[in-house]
């Protein structure tokens, strides 16, 4: 018996000295003392980007008689994972103080309540008043808070192999309409065998197939697909099925590498293996394509990348319609709501957000800038591609939307898979698109 | 009036053992209570209560993005109806079915006990060498075993099996994009045979020497001895291990999840990526959830029916 208790009296001693070591754990609040503030970056070019500006920015905060430190936690991973990881944290109250976020995450981690509403902090900040009023517009949600500060914006484009094109005598002018683009692609397929362009499709590709895929496509033509009034979409607008059945038109015709974009990491074959070699002669591709993807220190480098490729606006899908750019600007740094250090986290992105810091990250993964004054920022002034792209975003179409954009995103990847597998043409991968988009959203967040 | 009557000294000692017992429970419910009580607790935590959690969840709307994620409604089997007229899910109940069929009841268990039958032959040189090649992808992490059938099925010339294919005059082929669900059910096959060998070894080695002989002496085929003799001899083992590979196949995720991804066209969605899909990058919990209890509704089901068939304490 005295054995009994004395095990049970250690077993209980055990349990307490652990719940009393995890309450010391506990540490600064962000208010007094020293405060260490974690960052999440998940690709190498933002890892490295971020590391060259935390001492600069812990020397800055110790001027003005502040102890942040910074901590990176660099975690090389997909937009899918890392938003599958980081919805986990989110709710459990485990999640970085600053994070670098996609637009669709800031919308569907907004609406949830997992975000700090930044307008506050803004409104005291004197840089607020340099974003582009477009930017700021595309960032307020639709409860008229601002929840995320862009690290940059880009805009999407064609980008095509103008070598390969002029070598099989491929006019390489801007294409009007999409009929005309087809038409060249189908001369590029007959005179090299290849399937010539990519645009993101299927599941595989994950967020980017309704991002980086079929929203700039669908943008272009229809502006009406989200109704921010009612905060619904808009499953009848006629664009979706002009989408689904250029996607149609593009299988059926060979022209898309369809088994590339049914395998995993799709963009891997296709814009890290194909476009380098000249094998996909046509990718959908943002402005971090010159930097990020194929610059010098990018994922694939091509060399010769000026001489070798150029862009193309997106060509006009309906009659009425003119050749466009689309802009993406709706990410970028967040504070998490559970955050205890927001003050500092605020102070670091402010930091990230102007000046030579900015300048640098944004040259490192090729986006241009949402302020009106960087383009005298070096080493952003010495990169004419994104100074281009910055000039361009004031003429580039951008649809603002809200709730629901994932559970459209997924739908809309489910559908276009129906095309790449050959199981729906346009019309039924659009029925098919209402059914799962209709049944994932709930009838709130549908247009009747 | 009363009468006391003596009992026999049986009959005495016999209501005494009770009081006994009783005594002898109270003086060491103490230890039993230390000693059961920590795994009751981690079993109650760790298992019962997210599963009753589940039970609750697959029962409710719960989100984790969106405005849904805010304020999480009960709606009772909405989500089960859902779920059961949904042809995908459907569909990846199908896939799961025929994904357990051949690589688990029909390969792992065919070709284990083939293996299991070879090692225990007198006759059968390098015993070693063929044992460690069979025990060797149950020894390798999924990821590496992953990685390395990534390698083997590429769709470039390179792979390991377009290579194969190539010295009979074979153009390359995309193996995951043909036969996808052939091409996981051989991988699957390849990591649970030697769980499958190890249990039939075992088993074959407790089966008489004396039943096998005498059979033979009657004049039995080793056909007719393997049927007649050894598999009745081993059917509690062979139950046990296809219960087993049942629960472990039905819930493989990270092996194919790897290769495939559910793709092409849905083709290799199991049940687990289904759920997978749903609940975590999706963020359905509520679907997700009630697609998980009806999975493990399955999979007691079976889990029974085996169970019966062996008519083996489990």
């Amino acid at each position: 018996m005295k054995r009994t208790h004395a095990l049970a009296a250690f077993s209980a001693a055990l349990v307490v000295a652990g719940v009393s070591g995890c309450t010391a754990a506990g540490g600064d609040d962000g208010t007094d003392g020293p405060v260490t503030i974690s960052i999440m970056e998940t690709k190498q070019t933002n890892i490295d980007a971020i590391n060259k500006v935390i001492p600069g920015f812990e020397a800055e905060m110790a001027k003005q008689g502040k102890d942040i430190k910074v901590d990176l936690i660099a975690d090389q991973l997909t937009d899918e994972q890392f938003k599958t990881k980081m919805t986990q944290q989110l709710v459990a109250g485990q999640a970085p103080d600053v994070l670098d976020i996609g637009e669709n995450m800031a919308i569907a981690w907004s609406a949830a309540g997992y975000l700090t509403p930044l307008d506050e902090y803004l409104e005291k900040w004197d840089g607020w008043s340099h974003y582009y009023p477009a930017v700021k517009e595309a960032i307020t949600r639709q409860d008229g808070h601002v929840y995320n500060l862009p690290s940059g914006a880009g805009v999407q484009n064609f980008f095509f192999r103008k070598d390969v094109l002029e070598e099989v005598g491929v006019e390489t002018s801007q294409p009007e309409t999409w009929d005309e683009l087809i038409d060249r692609l189908v001369q590029v397929k007959e005179a090299t065998g290849d399937t010539p362009i990519v645009i993101p499709a299927g599941t595989a590709w994950g967020g980017g197939t309704w991002n980086e895929g079929f929203q700039p496509l669908l943008g272009g033509t229809d502006t009406e697909y989200y109704d921010r009034d009612s905060a619904t979409w808009n499953l009848q607008s006629p664009g979706w099925l002009a989408v689904f059945e250029l996607y149609d038109e593009l299988v059926s015709k060979g022209l898309m590498p369809v088994e590339d974009l049914q395998n995993p990491n799709p963009w891997e074959p296709t814009k890290y293996v194909k476009f380098p070699a000249g094998d996909i002669q046509v990718a959908a591709q943002g402005t971090w394509g010159w930097r990020f993807d194929w610059g010098p220190e990018g994922a694939t480098p091509i060399e010769g990348l000026d001489e070798k490729v150029s862009t193309w606006q997106y060509p006009a899908l309906a009659a009425g319609d003119q050749p466009y750019g689309w802009s993406s600007t709706g990410g970028g740094y967040a504070i998490p709501e559970k955050s205890e250090k927001k003050e500092a986290a605020m102070e670091f992105i402010k930091y990230l957000s102007s000046g030579k810091p900015l300048a640098e990250q944004l040259t490192a993964s090729g986006a241009a800038s949402a302020r009106d004054d960087l383009d005298d920022v070096a080493p952003y002034s010495e990169e004419p591609h994104l100074l281009q792209a910055g000039k361009d975003l004031a003429d580039s179409v951008y649809v603002v939307t809200g709730d629901g954009a994932d559970q459209i995103a997924q739908a809309v990847s489910t559908a276009t898979e129906k095309i790449l597998s050959g199981e729906a043409d346009g019309r039924q991968a659009y029925e098919s698109f209402v059914k799962d988009a209709t049944d994932l959203l709930g009838p709130s967040l549908v247009k009747q | 009036m009363t009468t006391i009557v003596d009992l026999p000294a049986a009959a005495q000692d016999a209501t005494r053992q009770p009081a006994r017992r009783r005594r002898r429970v109270r003086s060491t419910w103490p230890i039993v209570a230390v000693l059961l009580g920590p795994s009751a607790i981690l079993i109650s935590l760790f298992i019962v209560l997210p599963a009753v959690y589940g039970l609750w969840l697959s029962l409710t709307n719960t989100q984790l993005t969106g405005f849904a994620a805010r304020d999480p409604k009960f709606v009772g089997l909405d989500n089960y109806v859902y779920l059961l007229t949904s042809s995908d899910f459907l569909a990846s109940l199908g896939q799961t079915g025929t994904f357990l069929l051949f690589s688990a009841i029909i390969g792992q268990t065919v070709l284990g006990m083939v293996a299991a039958i070879l090692l225990s032959r007198p006759w059968v040189r390098g015993k070693g060498v063929f044992g460690a090649a069979i025990l060797m992808p149950m020894v390798v992490p999924e990821v590496v075993a992953s990685l390395a059938w990534a390698s083997v099925l590429a769709t470039s010339p390179e792979g390991t099996l377009n290579r194969l294919t190539s010295l009979f005059g074979a153009e390359p082929t995309s193996w995951l994009q043909t036969v996808p669900m052939v091409a996981i059910i051989l991988v699957n096959v390849w990591r649970g045979l030697a769980f499958a060998m190890i249990m039939f070894q075992a088993a074959l080695e407790d089966v008489p020497v004396e039943l096998i002989e005498a059979a033979r002496v009657d004049g039995a085929s080793a056909t007719q001895v393997f049927r007649h003799v050894t598999l009745p001899l081993i059917r509690g083992p062979v139950f046990l291990y296809l219960l087993l590979t049942t629960i472990s196949t039905v819930g493989v995720f990270g092996l194919v999840y790897f290769l495939t991804r559910g793709g092409p066209g849905g083709q290799t969605r199991l049940a687990a990526i289904y759920i997978y899909e749903r609940a975590l990058q999706f963020s359905q919990i509520g679907i997700g959830s009630a697609a998980s209890i009806i999975l493990l509704v399955i999979v007691l089901v079976l889990g029974v029916v085996y169970v019966r068939l062996a008519k083996v304490k489990v």
